[in-house]
């Protein structure tokens, strides 16, 4: 899922003005999942905005703040109707779907992270970087282009000690955890082969998806 | 006679490494080296090395052609795309540089430019492939050069990575991409440079062991860090017990050069630091050693 953390107060207050009436949206998947903008974040928030002095007339965490259908019919107008600002704690995606929507101004009160994997309760790691081109089948299903820094595909670079990693050494080089696993699907004797450049072309944002019915 | 020559009459070959200024002062650098004349085969320009900002690789390398030294220009996949690194390597050639080490380079925030963008567009075996492909007069996109490329192409190995079998795998790799000299990551013992020097030429490259004279017992702290099974204890008891860490760990680099240049194809002194001193050891060695003059 798109992890999220929110900003501190200071920097969401700079754009908020005391006579409006501030709208907060959060996120019931990722933002909430990762406790950083999900429905009880949202009213946390609300708290410390009252506190400060500002009022706040909306709160509201849709399932899936990114998906404009909802939005439509769920929140949009009520927004309009009662809000003159909307803080958004919901991921990157989500915050343009409604600034895109809405004609009041929207701010984000989070920084989006990346996708990540929950592989232990309440802890996220980025395991993939949507490089639109997937590899992983010839690496036993484990990423390099992710989860080694310098998306390294021919094999583990010089500063790979130990079994950490030069970049940060709290990280495991991912090198290891695939010899490791391939050496179990015994199938590492493929990692003999040179692997050619990667085709960046297809990791060229924008991207878009349209799915023919 | 050149690095190339050497390399392919199999004679012994010496190599030092020097960097770039931080700045535009390039004649301290050339001054510095200047007892090295005549003694030193070629001199690896770093490529911001650590990641430190410095002055190009490419213009330092140039400045040591006019200076009348031979240099193997370092080039990392950190800071360029594929289009950059051939056009550089392109701009290279046409400047007279002819050997190149590539490799893949540190990570940008290990170095003084932490919130610089990382690239790594390609790595190490696919530079090295993509410079073969120029040498055979075909660029990355596969259009035709005008004239093909004439690189000696040279590659690293830190015998002290992992996974071992992983980082041979990708040795090879490289050598079969065009690889032809291996400078390695600085080694403290005969036993460890004898089995790289092995490894190296088992699959066809020439082995040019790295060597780093040892100054204080933090430096071999630093080192043993680093590349944890670098440092032998006992090399760091004696460093701890010498009256002169400098000295004894400069006599230490002598003996072990004297002892590597019996099987590796050469030796590549990372630091220069005692340079009076290292052009000496490298007359008495030339003239010690068959394989080289
Ligand atoms: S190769 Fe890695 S980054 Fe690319 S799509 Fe697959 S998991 Fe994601
Ligand atoms: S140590 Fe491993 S994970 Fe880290 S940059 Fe090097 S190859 Fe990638």
């Amino acid at each position: 899922m798109v992890t999220v953390k929110l900003k501190p107060i200071e920097e969401i207050l700079k754009y908020l003005k005391k006579e409006w009436n501030v709208g907060i949206v959060g996120c019931e998947i990722g933002s909430s999942r990762c406790k950083n903008g999900g429905l009880r974040e949202a009213k946390k928030l609300a708290e410390v905005l009252a506190l400060n002095g500002y009022t706040v007339a909306f709160i509201s965490s849709p399932g899936g703040t990114c998906i404009l259908e909802r939005l439509k019919k769920n929140i949009l107008r009520d927004i309009e109707e009662k809000c003159d600002v909307v803080v958004s704690l919901a991921c990157g995606a989500g915050t343009q779907v409604l600034a895109e929507n809405l004609d009041i101004p929207v701010i984000t009160g989070v920084d989006t992270l990346f996708i990540g994997a929950e592989t232990d309760s309440y802890t996220f790691k980025e395991y993939c970087i949507a490089c639109g081109n997937c590899i992983i089948s010839s690496t036993g299903g484990i990423c390099p282009v992710a989860r080694c820094p310098k998306s390294l595909l021919n094999g583990p670079c010089g500063g790979a000690i130990n079994g950490r990693c030069e970049v940060d050494s709290s990280m495991p080089c991912i090198w290891y955890v695939i010899e490791k696993r391939m050496e179990e699907l015994e199938t590492i004797a493929s990692l003999k082969l040179p692997q050619p450049p990667a085709d960046h072309s297809k990791f060229i944002h924008p991207r878009e998806l349209k799915v023919e019915d | 006679m050149t690095l190339h020559e050497k390399l392919s009459s199999g004679k012994f070959v010496i190599t030092a490494e020097i960097a770039p200024p931080r700045g535009t002062e390039w004649k301290k650098v050339i001054e510095e080296i200047e007892p090295l004349r005549g003694r030193v085969d070629a001199f690896n320009v770093t490529d911001c090395q650590r990641s430190m900002l410095r002055m190009s690789s490419i213009a330092m390398s140039k400045i040591l052609l006019d200076s009348g030294f031979e240099p193997i220009l370092q080039l990392t996949c950190r800071d360029r795309n594929r289009i950059a690194l051939q056009s550089e390597l392109l701009g290279a050639a046409a400047l007279g540089i002819r050997n190149v080490c590539l490799m893949t380079g540190d990570f940008t925030t290990l170095g003084d430019v932490p919130q610089a963008k990382p690239v790594f567009d390609l790595d190490s075996v696919q530079l090295i492939k993509s410079v073969s492909d120029m040498n055979r007069g075909k660029l990355i996109n596969g259009k035709d050069l005008d004239e093909p490329t004439s690189f000696t192409i040279g590659a690293v190995f830190n015998p002290f990575a992992g996974p071992k079998r992983l980082q041979v795998w990708k040795l090879e790799k490289k050598i079969r991409a065009g690889a032809v000299f291996i400078q390695t990551q600085p080694v403290y013992d005969v036993k460890t440079a004898r089995e790289v020097a092995e490894t190296i030429k088992d699959l066809g490259g020439k082995a040019i062991i790295g060597l780093l004279p040892i100054r204080s017992v933090r430096m071999a702290n630093f080192m043993e860090k680093l590349n944890p099974g670098s440092v032998p204890t006992d090399l760091r008891r004696a460093v701890e017990k010498a009256e002169n860490p400098a000295e004894y760990g400069w006599k230490y680099t002598i003996d072990l050069a004297k002892a590597i240049s019996e099987f590796a194809d050469g030796i590549h002194f990372m630091l220069v630091g005692k340079i009076e001193e290292l052009a000496d050891f490298i007359t008495y060695l030339r003239n010690n050693h068959g394989r080289n003059e």
